[in-house]
């Protein structure tokens, strides 16, 4: 449809190479931030009920994994110590649940943790968006090499208004954006896997609510206790034992 | 490629006897290494021009080659080093192709378009 663009080379030793690289130092830099401004002191004393009610939840789950290797009574009175309606270890009364996520929304620390990793999450992005904006606005900076429908024009071709230019040909804001995205493969690979700079996990957790409540941990592992089919195994267990043994004869 | 923790015996296709933490370690090192590939083929793809088409195709020749290597690794066994297939054939595959057409693009527009 349009003819080559011809593009200076110019473009390429300062705009395209030049983002890049500040992007992935931004990235590096973020990192290092992140990790510094993360309160020392995660929990100087946790909460013991906190703590309380997480290693219930261990316990839960450890009966969970390893229910096929105990009888059938056993399995079932350890289920009713877990969950039953009265006193059982993983139910939350329903006033008692919604008392704790009041808690946990007055909660100033809480709220101040959150604050300062959205900030280094928020600020960073909108600087360098700024700084492309201000520096790189209008060029053509890049050309993707596969074809693409006109439905892409508005994606990538953010910052130039023509019509007449091929849609595989990209602009320096939307290369920044292309950047964002793609370069996240990269940090988890240099920066090792707890990077900060994993945005859409954030986002995730952020829509979620609070993290990690832990009264919805535990009545999620109710549920998931309350579910479950059980079924020994250990009765089996000798022909498996047999076969193993047999195998071994044979070698 | 980090050394793969065996995460059970596997005594019985039944009863998959897994631990967990092994588990996690080894689907972790696959998406390492999914990474490093797609980072590695965009490049190439990018050096040798593929346009279109062929670019996509080479990045999932690539993928399936790491499948198969994958595969060699866990000794043929699956079920020892992990719970499903899906582990070594589709986890990670489609989290690496941005990677892949940012550094297939970047290679591509330095090599050849300029």
């Amino acid at each position: 449809m349009a003819e080559e663009l011809v593009l200076d080379t110019a473009i390429r030793d300062w705009v395209l190479v030049p983002l890049s690289v500040v992007m992935v130092l931004i990235g590096v830099l973020r990192y290092f931030v992140a990790k510094l401004m993360r309160s020392p002191s995660a929990s100087p004393s946790p909460d013991p009920k906190h703590v309380k009610e997480g290693q219930v939840v261990i316990r839960a789950r450890n009966l969970r994994t390893g229910a096929q290797f105990i009888p059938a009574k056993a399995f079932k009175s350890r289920k009713v110590y877990y969950t039953n309606e009265e006193n059982g270890l993983l139910h939350v009364p329903k006033e008692e649940a919604q008392k704790a996520q009041a808690a946990m929304f007055s909660d100033p620390n809480m709220a101040m943790d959150m604050m300062k990793k959205n900030l280094s999450m928020i600020v960073p992005q909108t600087l360098t968006f700024a700084w492309v904006n201000f520096f790189f606005s209008g060029f053509v900076a890049a050309k993707i090499p596969f074809p693409l429908t006109q439905r892409f024009r508005g994606m990538l071709q953010n910052g130039i208004d023509l019509s007449t230019v091929d849609v595989s040909y990209v602009s320096s804001r939307s290369w920044y954006f292309l950047n964002l995205f793609g370069l996240r493969g990269l940090f988890s690979l240099i920066l090792g896997e707890e990077n900060a700079t994993d945005d859409a996990q954030k986002m995730m957790q952020m829509g979620g609510g609070f993290g990690a409540n832990p009264t919805m941990s535990l009545s999620a592992e109710k549920d998931s206790l309350d579910i479950i089919q059980h079924d020994w195994v250990l009765p089996k267990m000798e022909h498996h034992a047999e076969e193993v043994l047999r195998k071994l004869l044979k070698k | 490629m980090a050394a793969a923790a065996a995460t059970g015996g596997g005594i019985s296709a039944e009863v998959p006897i897994l631990h967990s933490e092994n588990l996690t370690s080894n689907v972790k090192s696959i998406y390492y290494s999914r990474t490093f590939l797609s980072i590695i083929s965009g490049v190439v793809a990018g050096i040798w021009g593929f346009t279109g088409l062929t670019g996509f195709v080479f990045y999932f020749l690539v993928m399936m080659v790491a499948s198969l290597g994958l595969l060699v690794k866990a000794k043929f066994s699956i079920n020892t080093y992990f719970d499903s297939w899906n582990r070594i054939l589709i986890e990670g595959v489609f989290g690496g192709l941005m990677s892949f057409v940012l550094f297939w693009t970047f290679a591509y527009d330095i090599v050849h378009i300029f």
